[in-house]
């Protein structure tokens, strides 16, 4: 089965690579309701940088589950989800209007409770129940957002500038304002932002697969995808920027940059600290994104690319730890890097780059999204980027002290107590060695995909 | 060019080579092969600055506007010629030292790399790669500190990656400023950043400015954010201790130097309100560091107090942005460096052999340890600034340039506020050394026992004193060569 399945996974993602790189303009319409209503895709820049991220990883992360999963029940049914979840998720990237969009943004969800729920224990059930409520929650405001676009937008479909009709509007601007931030907030659930962020946490639950691949890069990275294509492609930066609506979100996200580091710093759960620093992160994708520039975009699409893998190689390192000592508290893992060197060695790469060291991929990401906020000249902006280094000081703090455990342990410590722990299979260490690689060459050398990102934020793709 | 690049990666994959490979079961073999690496470093290093010439050497660029490159000009040659002498010395000394510690090993696999990252440092070329090497610093240099393992050196270790990472990312808060708004990012004399854009964000580029001289000067331990270098230098290692507080503070300085002569540029800074509190906070340093230092019983923290207030009398220096000035500062570089390292050797050697840690237990040292308390003796006098040691000849040029700036108040607080440190400075250092030859009659003559260190730990002390004072003896050549560069920048 295994075998199969890696096979199909591969199969997949190469051919939506080659769709990805010989796409056409026009649009493919799957089903026509009412009047303007469809359901159809197009593949445009943004989708190419979200379909291609989650193409990418997907196969790995899969190898990743097979070795993890050997050791849990059922894993035909993990599985069965798993790869769904896969179509769903690329279903969002190629949506070409926002009823479309919506309708996978749905299915995600349903797809991905069972995978929460997974181990069946009392807290996964509750868990399962909390992120159900929240996400539908969320898709239910988001919806309003989408019904007002329908009525006072030209088209429904995605352009890059927005879709508003000024003259349908009026002077109910303010209304469409209050609306956005509606809908801004409702995406936001699924991005984990402020006031709707516990169910992240809780649904650390999950096995380390789903956590690493769907709550750190697929599902939270919807929600930020949704806000982009809400934000650029629907009610469009001319429109919103330099109002009272673009302060509001900005204020909220820069305080969940804050909220989610220090929550990160006090947890003492290894998944659930990342899960924290997760929120944090995602955060930092949705202010690139109220700064509402060409260069905001930028930065939000090189954050979301960038802490992907920087935050999936984090959670495989944690989830290759429980996998073979069954420890998930931070306190448990004093002198454990000269017992699993690669995986240690591996985590401490990816914690260097989510502080944001140079000639790692944290650092061109928060320049980018640094000197986009420069460039804006918004007084609140330049507060982002106070916002942004606190948070890398709060990022090493919670990263580095579980380093300086893992390889420095205090003099007293019995290295005996750790007999027999050892860096796992091949299965786990190909998909981290390759994730560390990537970390390292683009933080090397990200000329060429910034400009991409460069090309895709002026409308060129 | 590749000697330029070879002498920052050889340490580097050289230390890394240590710290990877399998424990090695002969000594002597991990001695050599550390000597050895050591020692091609440092070749290599002069072999750069002999035979580079002018220009920048691009190493490959993050992105279009963020290349990595390096160049050589007088300020890297003066930090150079300190950090290669000081890791050559305290190395020597290690060697010897480190018996008593465990993991000899992965001390000197960090020891090597910081030294190469340090000397990257002196290279660097822009601000994208200054802060490269200076957050790779930090991140290298913290498992010396914690070397011991007990909780305190964890603790203090993690202290100092903290607040140093705390002043690194104040600094990177400019950056992104300096970047927009400069021309370049390239150090380049005058500064780099154009009329125009300080007369239209005059206000937001001197709160820039504000940020990033407080965010390095935390590695050079100004006030307010100096707190951890008396409680991590202590803990380490002597050696180790000798580096940090010898060399790697004065990357903080270096950073600064570029900072505000080769990015800012000081007709911009001068007379702002961002001099004023820089001046301020590090007289404050001086005298603050110098009172700390003179209560403090223990050996090694005393020095490390002393070394809070003595970077500040550089920063003190670069402050007031006068040719003379500099001139003192960057002579306090090497003098400070020379002395500091040797004062902490000291500290260790008398440690290693007698294991006392605190200044009123050393009575009677100096006729244990003659020849290490007769060094002693001559770089304290150095520290404190007699004539005709090295302190003296850089102290004078601080106060010289203080008092013909002109600068309201300062001009006659600066020299005023040196001369009283100077004095806590003879009081703290001094007792040990009386203590030491005049133990008192009611001493007890019959406990001593010849204890002079070994070759191993003598031999670096002694280079260090000798140097301190050629310094004051000869120090035409040096300020020559200094004026001139300076002449060019303020």
């Amino acid at each position: 089965m295994e075998i199969f399945l890696e096979g199909m996974v591969i199969l997949n993602s190469l051919l939506v690579w080659y769709l990805l790189l010989h796409h056409t303009e026009s649009i493919f319409t799957l089903a026509n309701f009412t009047g303007n209503l469809s359901i159809s895709f197009k593949i445009d820049g943004m989708g190419m940088i979200f379909g291609g991220l989650v193409s990418a990883l997907w196969p790995l992360a899969t190898l990743y589950a097979f070795e993890y999963m050997a050791k849990e029940e059922h894993e035909k049914v993990f599985f069965l989800f798993y790869t769904m979840t896969y179509g769903i998720t690329l279903g969002i990237s190629m949506a070409a209007n926002l009823l479309t969009m919506y309708f996978f943004y749905e299915l995600l969800t349903l797809v991905t409770v069972p995978l929460v729920m997974h181990t069946l224990t009392r807290e996964a059930i509750l868990a399962s129940r909390k992120y159900l409520y929240y996400s539908l929650g969320g898709a239910a405001f988001a919806f309003i957002g989408l019904i007002f676009v329908i009525i006072y937008g030209s088209t429904t479909n995605f352009v890059l500038g927005g879709v508003l009709d000024l003259e349908k509007i009026g002077d109910r601007v303010n209304v469409l304002l209050l609306i956005y931030v509606i809908a801004f907030m409702g995406f936001g659930v699924k991005a984990a932002v402020c006031p709707f962020n516990s169910w992240l946490p809780d649904a650390g639950v999950a096995p380390t697969p789903v956590t690493a691949l769907l709550h750190a890069v697929a599902v939270v990275k919807s929600g930020a995808f949704a806000i982009i294509r809400l934000t650029y492609y629907s009610f469009g930066t001319e429109f919103l920027k330099g109002t009272w609506a673009q302060n509001v979100v900005m204020a909220v996200v820069l305080f969940t940059i804050v909220y989610g580091c220090s929550r990160a710093v006090k947890e003492t759960h290894l998944k659930r600290r990342l899960a924290y620093s997760t929120i944090s992160n995602l955060s930092y994708i949705l202010f690139g994104v109220t700064i509402m520039t060409p260069a905001g975009l930028v930065g939000a699409c090189s954050h979301l690319v960038f802490h992907a893998v920087m935050k999936i190689t984090s959670f495989f390192c944690a989830g290759a730890v429980m996998y073979r000592t069954d420890r998930s508290y931070v306190h448990e893992l004093d002198g454990m890097g000269y017992k699993m060197p690669c995986v240690f060695g591996i985590f401490t790469l990816s914690s260097l780059a989510l502080m944001g060291v140079p000639g790692l991929t944290g650092f061109v990401s928060k320049w980018n999204l640094a000197s986009a906020a420069v460039e804006s000249g918004n007084i609140l902006a330049y507060l982002g980027i106070a916002c942004l280094l606190i948070s890398a000081l709060l990022t090493a703090i919670y990263m580095l002290t579980i380093v300086v455990r893992a390889f420095f342990p205090n003099k007293e410590f019995d290295m005996g107590s750790l007999d027999g722990i050892r860096d796992p299979g091949w299965k786990m260490l190909v998909p981290l060695f390759i994730f560390s690689i990537v970390i390292v060459i683009f933080g090397l050398h990200s000329a060429n995909i910034v400009k991409f990102f460069d090309s895709v934020a002026m409308g060129i793709r | 060019m590749q000697y330029m690049i070879l002498s920052v990666f050889f340490p580097v994959v050289s230390g890394l080579y240590l710290l990877v490979k399998k424990e090695m079961g002969n000594r002597k073999n991990l001695l050599i092969s550390t000597g050895s690496f050591l020692v091609i470093t440092a070749v290599l290093a002069i072999l750069a600055l002999c035979l580079t010439g002018e220009g920048l050497f691009t190493l490959f660029c993050v992105t279009e506007r963020l290349p990595i490159l390096f160049k050589v000009d007088e300020v890297s040659v003066v930090f150079l010629a300190m950090t290669i002498i000081v890791f050559l010395c305290a190395g020597l000394f290690s060697f010897e030292y480190m018996k008593h510690e465990e993991k000899e090993k992965r001390y000197y696999g960090f020891y090597l790399i910081v030294f190469g990252i340090l000397i990257a440092l002196c290279y660097a070329g822009n601000l994208i790669t200054f802060y490269l090497f200076f957050e790779l610093l930090t991140l290298s240099s913290f498992p010396l500190v914690l070397h011991e393992r007990s909780r305190e050196a964890v603790m203090a270790g993690l202290k100092y990656l903290f607040y140093s990472l705390c002043g690194a990312y104040m600094a990177l808060f400019g950056l992104y400023f300096v970047e927009r708004y400069g021309n370049t990012l390239t150090f380049s004399v005058g500064g780099v950043i154009s009329d125009q854009a300080f007369s239209n964000h005059g206000e937001i580029l001197l709160l820039v400015a504000f940020f990033m001289i407080l965010g390095f000067s935390v590695k050079a331990g100004m006030f307010p954010m100096h707190a951890w270098l008396p409680t991590a230098h202590p803990v380490a290692p002597a050696p180790a201790s000798a580096v940090l507080s010898a060399v790697i503070v004065k990357a903080g300085v270096l950073a600064l130097v570029r900072v505000v002569y080769f990015i800012f540029g000081t007709s911009f800074l001068k007379g702002s309100w961002v001099q004023t509190v820089w001046l301020t906070l590090s007289l404050l340093t001086v005298f603050m560091g110098s009172m700390l230092a003179y209560r403090e019983p223990v050996l090694k923290k005393r020095l490390a107090y002393s070394t809070v207030s003595q970077v500040s009398y550089i920063l003190f220096g670069l402050a007031v942005m006068d040719g003379d000035a500099v001139t003192g500062s960057l002579l306090h570089v090497l003098c400070h460096g020379f002395i500091k390292a040797a004062l902490f050797l000291c500290a260790g050697a008398i440690i290693f052999k007698t294991g006392k840690t605190k200044v009123p237990e050393l009575r009677g040292i100096g006729k244990e340890m003659p020849v290490l308390m007769v060094c002693y003796t001559f770089i304290s006098l150095g520290l404190i600034g007699i004539p005709p040691t090295g302190g003296f000849i850089s102290k004078w040029y601080l106060a010289q340039g203080s008092l013909k700036s002109g600068i309201p108040v300062f001009d006659w607080l600066g020299p005023a506020i040196l001369l009283v440190s100077a004095l806590l400075t003879a009081g703290y250092l001094l007792p040990v050394t009386i203590q030491g030859f005049f133990p008192g009659e009611n001493y007890d003559y019959k406990v001593l026992q010849k204890k002079e260190p070994s070759p191993f730990m003598i031999v670096p002390i002694l280079i260090l004193t000798i140097l301190s004072v050629m310094i004051g003896l000869f120090p035409e050549g040096i300020i020559r060569y200094l004026s001139q560069m300076i002449g060019k920048i303020v």
